[in-house]
């Protein structure tokens, strides 16, 4: 390697632990395998991308990697979107109006809770916070018997509104630790002096808490979105009717009896992640840090 | 303005677990109108005293009337909240709300007492035009300079028109060029209004630039109330006398059959003290090359500038090393006589003996 | 001393505002969390002992309240399969899947995701590696299981078709048909997914390492593993201590995968606990046993639950 290639590359190094790459070709080695390992990462998601525009009977005999035939296609997206039993279009739209108000209501109504907890002193508070941590811990598969009998005596079984409580109150608990420790970071001086100006704790939350705290609430919120969207043992467990079904829902039984049309299974897959990727595109940042805030601290 | 309100703070104390002393048994009368001062170091309780006034913390003992309205009473469990004590309040960083314009952090409080838009808007901007910052309305927090945001600050406190206002460290975060003009404007402006005004600060010269009375606090415990002269003249005690005053007075400590005691004829008042402190401001003595009427000699270790005067470290013959106003003439090394107009005398355990004009 | 504290607990209290006003806050909340959650979780354990949970619903039939249902799940094949231990082949019983899902799991994915975290923070794009690879984590569980599945499949899968590239070709087939080799695709498919959970916890950590520590250790001549061993594994003690206790909690929680893809099959090869309470519920429709299931599954996640927040809490900095 000639020498002033040696030096940018040097200069070119980022600091802190960069240090420890010492010799430039090392460093030169270490982002072609990095880059390597980034690629080789995707591939499942090429292969899935490949088989759903392309008709399965070509990918079938000459595998989704072929140049040659190469025939795009959306019929697969079509078949997906329009099935007869289970249509995605339909299938999206569920997950829409499931996942919107499952994220608007936990998200409020735990920051209202979060709130107190950061803030205010009261009888068995320390008690009612362990619980909620508990309670983050505890498997889906915990609630759903009781809930879906309880549902079915208030005619919720099957409908949105029981699948978004069902949510909703399953959010709660971890998006109130999250923003807990969100508010409790937060200096006090702005409620301080509200309170002097006159407001009243409603005041104080709404007026100046939720708009300086917009971030984090954000960050709960696209989160919650996201684990909604994703969500498929609480729709697998309450909801029955085709036309009511989530997309998740549906993906499993586009799979044939005996025999799996890939062609239209990846369409689908690709439809289905298409929110939850946008999203993580969209609100990277807001995404990344809730992520790390929630699986840190306390 | 409404009728101004008299304060008072009766044995308030406040401890923190698990045994941090924060107030002891504090008792304090302030005079509808006044503008009052609590000065002390870091640590010596006086943003947890305003707080308490102010509601928004309470003490473990003690209560405070507000206007003749008991507001806190540890004893009897009463608590108002601090919107109901009729009080306005300024933080040290001025806590103004970033989301919002300085109109709007202004209109805050009376939104919240629902007041119709047009009164709102009146007061908002009768306050604004007082505080000279009518033309910052539209602009957010971070877009002002610190001078500008204090002033929304104080606006914000004004406009619902309290009885009292509080400031804590008002000064601290401004830039010493702007402390001075930001001092002579809120004096201005409390004679103007007549609201009854409580200052804590750190630094004695806001004391001095502001205070009608200042109460001086260290841990928790109140040295002195007085007037600003009164602290300064009379001291009661070496904390207040160190505190005071800048440069810093002058406090020795000598044996009590230190030379000095005796030519001054002295030894009476200090019987029972094995030693004592001697307090001299420096501007209260003066080094120069004339020896005529003087009380010490000795040599000059160091001259300092301070704006238009100068001073002489001087160690004196009989061991004293004082810092003293310097004579025209006078420089390092060479031979200087001190001529002392006022001295002060302290005891072993801290407080003022007397006071000798000279 | 003590009757002034209190006094002033109180005291202090009401600077919050009035109690109902800071009580309203909570309440809206905790009606939903105690109606969808706490009550069910109740009612789950209760129905686990052949107790009625709801009234007017009898779920339980009339079999006697007791340890019954716990007794026969654990005696159960599925639940854990004697024969399949004995003779190391496949089904091996729901709960060893289980462990053997955390043991290959939890050490590949805390390994690759920590060693690809100090990697990538040297790398020019660094960050966009980083979120190829964090896409396991934002697609629904669902798509994951059909992506392995698919990924593992004999022709058109990427795992063979690397297999055949590097000459081990005999190894190819459809993995996620085959009793023994079903259980091992899946997990291998959710180390591809979670890793990106602990590389991003990992970067995170990494980044806020003080990095004078670093240089220092650089200056005295250490070289890249010794520091990596000595140093920087040691400092990022809390990170892992979470990342640990997540990543078990999510391997003993795996329901949606083995769902999409093999449904616990191929006969039981891959039955997860998760599954075998859905499969209680909704085949057998024996709502005790599958809500025992649900509790077995959820005392063993209690103890990691209690390990962490001890952990956490206390500071792990020892």
């Amino acid at each position: 390697m000639g020498r002033t290639s040696k030096v940018k590359l040097l200069s070119k190094a980022k600091p802190g632990l960069t240090g420890l790459i010492r010799s430039p070709i090392k460093w030169l080695i270490v982002n072609v395998v990095a880059w390597v390992i980034g690629v080789l990462w995707i591939l499942p998601f090429v292969g899935l991308f490949m088989t759903s525009v392309r008709p399965f009977g070509e990918v079938a005999v000459y595998g989704w990697w072929s140049i040659h035939p190469f025939t795009f296609t959306l019929k697969n997206y079509y078949n997906a979107l329009f099935n007869p039993m289970f249509s995605l279009a339909k299938g999206f739209i569920n997950s829409l109006i499931i996942a919107v108000p499952s994220t608007i209501i936990p998200v409020i109504l735990a920051a209202l809770a979060a709130y107190a907890f950061a803030r205010f002193s009261f009888p068995i508070k320390n008690y009612l916070f362990i619980m909620m941590l508990f309670l983050m811990a505890v498997p889906q598969q915990m609630t759903i018997i009781p809930i879906f009998f309880m549902l079915n005596n208030m005619h919720l079984l099957n409908t949105y509104l029981g699948l978004i409580l069902v949510h909703s109150s399953w959010g709660i608990p971890w998006i109130t630790f999250f923003l807990r420790n969100y508010f409790s970071l937060l200096p006090k001086e702005l409620e301080e002096i509200a309170r002097v100006d006159g407001a009243s704790n409603r005041e104080i939350f709404f007026r100046i808490v939720l708009p300086v705290s917009l971030p984090g609430i954000i960050s709960a919120a696209v989160l919650q979105f996201a684990w909604v969207w994703n969500d498929f043992f609480f729709a697998l467990m309450l909801i029955y009717d085709p036309n009511k079904m989530v997309i998740t829902q549906m993906l499993p039984r586009l799979k044939g009896q005996y025999q799996v049309d890939w062609g239209l299974l990846s369409a689908g897959s690709i439809l289905a992640m298409s929110v939850p990727i946008l999203v993580y595109v969209l609100l990277n940042k807001y995404y990344i840090t809730g992520f790390r805030g929630w699986a840190m601290k306390r | 303005m409404p009728e101004a309100a008299g304060i008072k703070v009766e044995r308030l104390s406040r401890v923190f677990p698990p045994n941090v002393i924060a107030l002891r048994s504090v008792n304090l009368e302030i005079k509808p109108g006044e503008f009052f001062v609590i000065l002390g170091p870091s640590g010596s309780g006086k943003t947890t005293l305003l707080r308490i006034i102010a509601g928004l913390e309470v003490p473990t003992e003690g209560r405070v009337v507000i206007g003749g309205k008991v507001v806190v009473d540890a004893e009897e469990g009463i608590y108002v909240e601090p919107k109901d004590r009729d009080i306005g309040m300024v933080f040290q960083n001025w806590a103004l709300y970033p989301h919002m314009t300085a109109y709007d952090n202004i209109a805050f409080p009376l939104r919240i007492k629902k007041l119709p838009k047009e009164e709102i808007d009146r007061r908002v901007r009768s306050v604004a035009e007082a505080l000279g910052i009518s033309e910052l309305l539209d602009r957010k927090p971070t877009h002002m300079s610190g001078g500008q945001q204090q002033r929304v600050a104080v606006a914000r406190a004004l406009v619902k028109q309290p009885k009292v206002l509080l400031l804590d460290e008002p000064f601290s975060n401004l830039d010493a060029r702007i402390r001075v003009s930001a001092r002579e404007f809120v004096k201005e402006l409390q004679r103007k209004l007549g609201i009854t005004t409580i200052l804590v600060t750190h630094d004695q010269a806001d004391a001095f630039a502001v205070g009608d009375r200042v109460a001086v606090l260290r841990n928790g415990v109140i040295q002195q109330v007085g007037t600003p002269d009164e602290l300064y003249d009379e001291p009661v005690n070496v904390f207040v006398a160190n505190f005071i005053g800048d440069p810093p007075m002058n406090i020795v400590k000598v044996v009590s059959n230190h030379e000095v005691i005796k030519s001054l004829g002295l030894t009476d008042l200090v019987k029972g003290n094995e030693y004592v402190y001697v307090g001299i401001r420096p501007d209260e003595a003066v080094a120069s090359s004339n020896s005529v009427d003087t009380h010490l000699s000795g040599e000059v270790v160091l001259i300092e500038h301070a704006g238009s005067r100068r001073y002489a470290r001087v160690r004196t013959d009989v061991g004293l090393t004082l810092k003293v106003l310097a004579d025209e003439g006078l420089v390092e090394g060479g031979r200087a006589y001190v001529r002392i107009k006022k001295m002060h005398l302290f005891s072993e355990g801290g407080s003022r003996i007397t006071t000798l004009k000279l | 001393m003590s009757r002034r504290d209190y006094v002033s607990r109180k005291l202090m209290a009401k600077v919050g505002g009035p109690l109902l006003s800071r009580i309203t806050f909570l309440i809206p909340g905790l009606i939903l969390v105690f109606t969808f959650v706490v009550y069910p979780v109740v009612a789950t354990i209760l129905l686990s002992f052949n107790i009625n949970p709801i009234i007017g619903v009898n779920v339980v039939g009339n079999r006697p309240i007791g340890f019954i249902n716990y007794y026969r799940i654990l005696t159960n094949f599925e639940f854990i399969n004697t024969y399949g231990l004995r003779t190391l082949s496949f089904p091996m019983g729901a709960i060893i899947h289980n462990i053997i899902w955390i043991a290959i799991h939890l050490p590949l994915t805390v390994i690759i995701g920590l060693l690809l975290a100090v990697m990538l923070q040297n790398v020019r794009g660094g960050f966009i590696i980083r979120s190829l690879i964090f896409l396991g984590m934002v697609v629904p569980m669902i798509v994951g299981g059909l992506l392995i599945e698919y990924s593992f499949d004999k022709f058109l899968g990427v795992v063979n078709i690397f297999l055949r590239l590097i000459g081990l070709g005999f190894l190819a087939k459809s993995w996620t048909i085959y009793p023994n080799t079903a259980l091992f695709a899946l997990i291998l498919g959710s180390v591809w997914l979670w890793t990106g959970f602990t590389l991003t916890l990992y970067s995170a950590g990494i980044a806020s390492l003080p990095k004078e520590v670093i240089e220092a250790a650089i200056i005295d001549g250490a070289g890249f593993w010794t520091i990596l061993r000595k140093v920087i594994i040691p400092l990022l003690k809390p990170v892992t201590v979470t990342v640990v206790a997540m990543t078990i909690l999510w391997d003993l929680k795996i329901f949606d995968i083995v769902y999409a893809s093999t449904r616990g099959g191929p006969g039981g090869a891959s039955m997860v606990l998760a599954l075998l309470m859905y499969s209680y519920f909704a085949r057998a429709q024996d709502y005790a046993t599958s809500a025992a299931v649900a509790t077995i599954l959820t005392l063993i996640t209690i103890p990691v639950v209690v390990v962490w927040m001890r952990m956490t809490l206390k500071g792990v900095s020892e």
